[in-house]
């Protein structure tokens, strides 16, 4: 946990000297598709695109708030809002990282290096979003982090991070939208970095919805501190392959985290969930809740990791992922992995895979709701289950339209 | 209003309607019984459309051919059944599926859609009717609901579809004496000159509540007895053996055994 030295060019030629790209032997990694993978050039920073598709500025969700957007990794500042209330710091990384580099606190920098593009992600991302509360401020207003990519000539794909330090007793809610620009192949490679006070709480949510032909590689990586309350919830929607990985360390005692996520695929996706979370401090509870509705030929991934550390005596950690599959040519691969090396403690976990319920259409349809409708009405009570956890009425109504129905 | 001739059902090779005949007529309530097994419910099954049945014979509703369309189109036609088991649906809010089947058959019909406030107005009017409360319609239909409430719930759509023919399958399964009183109050308050009903019964204590114009007895996929009321009162003294087979006396149970007697 020291605070490294920023990224560099230099050191990212020091850093992807010897990087070996993962293989499906690689268990993280083994429903990836290694071939499109290979083929994601990753670079410096690019430049901002000036122009963005209309299209592409309307699916940005309308929030009030402050509001920070990264274009091919580096800030926009023209489409930001930074201004934020009192004890609150929202900046570019790259201006943090000149001005005030004390702020920036990479945490784990190195150590968060798990994998071939988290160290792309370290060598390049020397742009991205700081985001600071002070000790015990309540923030009112969500703050909305918009990450785009627009695949170009240079390199196909971008690399950004995020920083987010909640203060002791502070809260706040962070909103990660990624979307993508235009029918080209390349992708975005986002890294978050979040360290939680004691008795901070953050609710922490990821929209991924990248466009058909584009890759998204997410890592979040939480450190909470004593009685801390995190709430991740994340909609894995868009992108060819969608990836969104999440590490939590439960490190002060008593600290609660909450993860969430809907994972939503039709066409050839996979959409793939690589959670982990370490329970290092004694008596701290952890709930994972995971869905996924997968249609045509889409391929879905939940693994999901509870590691209990020696000492961490008290831990209460659940775990479930409930799929439904839509059709025959879809799957999900759903794998718990359960580490105990503490006494008194409290784990479950469980799976289910399941397709419509044909009594339940029946039911639907002979109160005269037409064969279409009824599915519609099933699989959108399924999902919402995870979207009702979404404490933004603005971010449920967007997942709700992006989902194709609106209550009202 | 329904004429039902020669109604055949099977599941793969088990034959379950054996021949049904009946006729409702406009305003008329019906009481179905019979012993367990007999085919109450698929005969209930083959009127609102449910699939997996070989459907045999005829089946109209204001002369209208009922049989080759979906349940969705029979909604729209006019039948409502009350499910024997009300299905739980999960993240599907109340009020919105009952605005959403309401306008369902709305826009089948041609008709206008309702919009959310004036939908609210026909619902509370429902809720009146079965004593429900306003969270009844903010909960997920059905999830968690007792065996009453679900009930409830289902004679509340029928308030609200206000359906030319409802046939409510064991609707008194399962209910306290309260919950029956509410329920049958609910049905005979939607009882009208333009409205059928088939009231599928294994006991006759519903039939102390909601007073049938005719009784049918359902054996072994047909209606061998036809009478008035007190054909029901029959059977509550005498049981289904009259009616069953001697070499099927072991299958059903004696049926009225353990049910109360009627004040």
């Amino acid at each position: 946990m020291s605070a490294a030295a920023t990224t560099s060019p230099i050191r990212a030629v020091e850093l992807i000297d010897g990087i070996v790209r993962p293989t499906k032997r690689d268990e993280a990694w083994r429903y990836a598709p290694h071939r499109e993978l290979g083929e994601l050039t990753f670079g410096p920073t690019g430049s901002v695109v000036v122009d963005l598709p209309a299209d592409l500025v309307a699916q940005i969700p309308a929030l009030d708030g402050p509001r920070i957007v990264i274009i091919n990794g580096a800030v926009d500042r023209a489409r930001s809002d930074l201004a934020t209330p009192d004890g609150v710091y929202l900046r570019s990384l790259a201006d943090a990282t000149e001005s005030q580099p004390d702020l920036v606190n990479h945490q784990g920098d190195r150590a968060g290096v798990v994998d071939a593009f988290t160290a792309y992600n370290l060598a390049y991302a020397t742009d991205g979003a700081v985001i600071v509360v002070d000790v015990g401020v309540d923030v009112a207003a969500p703050i909305h982090v918009v990450d785009i990519t627009a695949p170009g000539s240079v390199t196909n794909s971008s690399s950004s991070r995020v920083i987010i330090d909640v203060g002791a007793g502070s809260s706040v809610t962070v909103i990660e939208s990624r979307l993508g620009v235009g029918t080209e192949f390349g992708g975005s490679n986002v890294r978050t970095t979040v360290a939680l006070g004691d008795d901070a709480t953050l609710e922490h949510v990821v929209l991924q919805d990248l466009p058909a032909q584009q890759v998204h590689l997410s890592r979040v990586e939480v450190a909470q501190g004593e009685r801390s309350t995190l709430r991740t919830r994340s909609f894995n929607l868009g992108a060819s392959y969608g990836r969104l990985a999440y590490h939590v360390e439960l490190a002060g005692a008593g600290a609660h985290a909450e993860l969430s996520g809907l994972f939503f695929g039709d066409g050839e996706q996979i959409l793939d969930q690589q959670i982990t979370v370490v329970h290092r401090a004694k008596d701290c509870t952890s709930r994972q809740l995971f869905r996924g509705v997968l249609d045509d030929a889409s391929t879905g991934v939940f693994n999901g990791g509870i590691d209990v550390c020696p000492g961490a005596d008290g831990t209460d950690a659940e775990q479930s992922n409930d799929n439904l599959l839509l059709s025959n040519r879809a799957e999900v691969n759903t794998q718990p992995r359960l580490e105990i090396l503490a006494d008194e403690v409290a784990c479950k976990h469980g799976a289910t895979v399941g397709q419509l319920d044909d009594t339940a259409l029946y039911y639907l349809r002979s109160r005269g709701i037409n064969a279409e409708e009824a599915r519609r009405l099933l699989i959108n009570g399924f999902a919402d289950e995870v979207v009702d956890d979404v404490s933004i009425e603005a971010v449920r109504n967007w997942i709700t339209r992006r989902l194709g129905h609106d209550h009202d | 209003m329904l004429h039902v001739e020669n109604l055949t059902a099977a599941i793969g090779d088990k034959q379950i309607l054996k021949g049904l005949n009946l006729d409702v007529g406009a305003g008329e309530v019906h009481a179905i019984m019979g012993p367990n097994g007999s085919g109450k419910s698929t005969f209930a099954h083959a009127l609102a459309g449910r699939d997996g049945y070989e459907i045999g014979g005829t089946v109209t509703l204001d002369g209208v051919d009922l049989l080759d369309m979906t349940p969705e189109a029979r909604a729209a036609a006019g039948i409502f059944m009350g499910f024997q088991y009300p299905v739980e649906i999960p993240g599907v809010n109340n009020m919105y599926f009952l605005r959403t089947a309401l306008n369902s058959v709305r826009r089948a019909r041609g008709e206008t859609e309702i919009g959310a406030r004036d939908f609210l107005a026909v619902a509370k009017e429902a809720m009146e009717l079965v004593e429900m409360k306003q969270d009844f319609l903010d909960r997920a239909v059905n999830a968690g609901f007792s065996g009453g409430e679900k009930k409830r719930n289902e004679i509340l759509q029928m308030a609200v579809m206000q359906p030319r023919l409802a046939v409510l399958d064991e609707t008194d399964s399962g209910l306290d004496i309260d919950a029956l009183r509410i329920i049958a109050g609910g049905v005979n308050a939607l009882r009208g000159p333009e409205r059928s009903m088939i009231v599928i019964t294994h006991y006759q204590r519903l039939l102390d509540y909601i007073t049938p114009d005719f009784v049918h007895v359902l054996v072994d996929g047909r209606i061998v007895q036809s009478g008035d009321r007190t054909l029901a009162l029959h059977l509550e003294d005498h049981g289904y053996a009259d009616f069953v087979d001697a070499d099927l006396n072991d299958a059903p149970e004696r049926p009225l055994a353990g049910a109360p007697s009627r004040r």
